[in-house]
């Protein structure tokens, strides 16, 4: 009866009211932390985080993705070497783009004495060593391949190199 | 009810590596960090005894402030790796989270919205378990990285959210862990990490998180997996490289706490004598520490101190953002201070510092991190006086102490009997 009318069993019921209790104390304890609008933006952070992630950052790299990729069955073999480094990349750049950017040079100088300035350079150079990776895997794979193509054909030296 | 358009339809998703599988394999992952994170993080807030003086830095303190054992003071590096931990897997959890997020999105959209009071309950809660996520990384790493950006205090913040997250973490847990687990044994996954491109499918099961209408595969399980694996390794590197420190710090190019200097004295520091405002007339030969108990009082200069027998221990510094270094410091246990105002039993200790511009000027030590006979009113490190910065005439450090709480440029230390 009860599993009819509410969905799930009783135990569910019962963790799910801990859970929204545990969670409204918490939230009780950032408003008798904070001044009214300062405990509103704490809130606001928070709803905030699920809009860009769920609204904003997720559909925007889906997107990305599919106009850079075009029609994948065409030409699949190449996609990876420039998906992967590319999505790494992202990864370190929405992990670290505060240093990266220097949004928090002041406060980082006020702290150890060193500015920000060197993330910039670091950063970019990781993402060419990323590509440049990739880029030597992607010739080791299409040599492979080509091998595997043709196991029995003896290399020619009349022939020119493929395009990639 | 018909679905609207777009995404609440099925076949607008249409990656064919989205599946169940996929799915239970970042949950397995996230169900080893998060309980790390989550642990390690209530561990700090419990090593910052907040109970005690000014520590909780204006939090009132809550029915949620239960502390069930005092953080302990053994191995002297015990707070350096739970900080180490919380930082270092956080990080390394990014991309799985990410991950994870992606694969279930089209749950976000599905239709009907409203199944059942449990559903709908269910969806709620997902709404305390993605925003407490989101909000507890995004707060962490802008704090790590000295960047404000959200405009509140960050550590009261980050502490009410964990228990937002935490609590809706165990119950997703509680009620998914069944699913995660039949979706693992759905498939052999050393047969899925085998399979290449051209082998890659959708998996073979009726399920919303399959596609009805799936695309070409353009990557496959191994290669996303592998990307996710790769992006989380280094990510571990730049946290296990500031908080291990020695040749592994060269290697975390990212890490907030990658630079420093040479020497005695070049080892990182939290904040500067500049950023504090001291003033070489302040840390001349006119200071003093004054230490008190009740109304005794007793005056010391640093020579005075200096001919005080001296102890010297290997200590971290280790710092809540989970960098830490460990160096060789030499000073006066707080206890032999304590006695010089006729404390003899166990006590607790604020110091405060003669900086008045900062938020720990002034830190309580607990009873429990005074016994022990390391914690140090330190005045020279590595063989030689400790730097301006380091807090030159005299600073606080001790064992699985919080490196805020080794109060820089002492000035008073009071004592309570505990």
């Amino acid at each position: 009866m009860f599993r009819r009318l509410y969905g799930a069993s009783p135990l569910h019921l019962l963790a799910l009211i801990a859970t929204v209790l545990i969670a409204g104390a918490a939230v009780v304890g950032w408003f008798d932390s904070f001044p009214g609008p300062t405990a509103a933006k704490v809130l606001a952070w928070f709803v905030g985080a699920i809009v860009a992630h769920d609204l904003v950052l997720l559909p925007l790299y889906s997107l990305i993705d599919r106009i850079t990729l075009g029609r994948p069955a065409a030409r699949r073999s190449w996609i990876a070497y420039v998906r992967i480094p590319a999505l790494l990349s992202g990864l370190l750049f929405l992990v670290f783009f505060p240093e990266i950017l220097r949004l928090g040079d002041h406060t980082f100088f006020a702290a150890s004495g060193f500015h920000q300035r060197v993330y910039l350079a670091r950063y970019l150079l990781t993402c060419a060593a990323l590509f440049a990776l990739s880029g030597v895997a992607y010739a080791v794979s299409l040599r492979r391949r080509r091998q595997r193509v043709r196991p029995r054909t003896p290399p020619s030296r009349h022939r020119s190199p493929p395009a990639p | 009810m018909t679905r609207p358009p777009g995404p609440f339809r099925r076949e607008f998703w249409r990656s064919p590596l989205r599946g169940p599988w996929l799915t239970a394999v970042f949950s397995a992952a996230l169900l080893v960090a998060i309980p790390i994170v989550a642990v390690t993080g209530f561990l700090s807030n419990d090593a910052y005894y907040p109970r005690l003086g000014t520590n909780s830095v204006g939090r009132p303190l809550g029915p949620l402030d239960v502390y069930l054992f005092p953080f302990p003071t053994h191995p002297s590096w015990v707070y350096a790796l739970n900080q180490g931990l919380h930082v270092t897997i956080g990080l390394a959890a990014v991309p799985i989270v990410l991950a994870k997020l992606w694969s279930v999105i089209p749950k976000l959209f599905e239709w009907p919205p409203l199944r059942s009071p449990a559903h709908a309950l269910e969806r709620l809660s997902l709404a305390l378990l993605v925003g407490g996520a989101l909000f507890e990384f995004a707060t962490g790493i802008l704090n790590i990285e000295y960047s404000y950006l959200f405009g509140f205090f960050f550590t009261t913040a980050h502490y009410y959210g964990a228990w937002v997250f935490t609590a809706a973490f165990v119950f997703h847990a509680a009620i998914k862990l069944g699913t995660m687990r039949r979706a693992l044994a759905a498939r052999r996954t050393m047969a899925v990490l085998r399979e290449r491109l051209e082998d890659t499918r959708p998996e073979p099961v009726d399920n919303e998180l399959v596609p009805v209408a799936p695309a070409a595969p353009s990557m496959s399980r191994r290669a996303l997996l592998g990307t996710v694996g790769a992006g989380s390794l280094f990510l571990l590197v730049q946290g296990a490289g500031q908080s291990i420190g020695g040749p592994l710090r060269g290697l975390a190019l990212f890490a907030p706490r990658s630079l420093h200097r040479g020497g005695p004295n070049g080892f990182p520091v939290n904040r500067t004598a500049l950023a504090a405002q001291i003033t070489s007339h302040q840390v001349g030969s006119g200071w003093r520490l004054r230490l008190r108990a009740g109304n005794r009082t007793a005056t010391l200069s640093r020579d005075e101190l200096l001919r005080m027998p001296q102890r010297t221990y290997d200590l971290p510094i280790a710092c809540v953002e989970g960098w830490s270094t460990t160096q060789r410091w030499t000073g006066v246990p707080v206890s032999d201070l304590a006695r010089l105002v006729g404390v003899d039993g166990r006590f607790s200790v604020e110091t405060r510092s003669i900086a008045d511009n900062g938020v720990f000027d002034s830190a309580t030590l607990s009873a429990h991190q005074t016994d022990d006979a390391r914690t140090l009113l330190a005045m020279r490190v590595n063989g030689v006086d400790l730097s301006l910065d380091h807090g030159y005439p005299a600073r606080v450090i001790g064992p699985g102490i919080p490196g805020v709480h080794c109060t820089k440029w002492a000035g008073t230390m009071t004592f309570e009997r505990a």
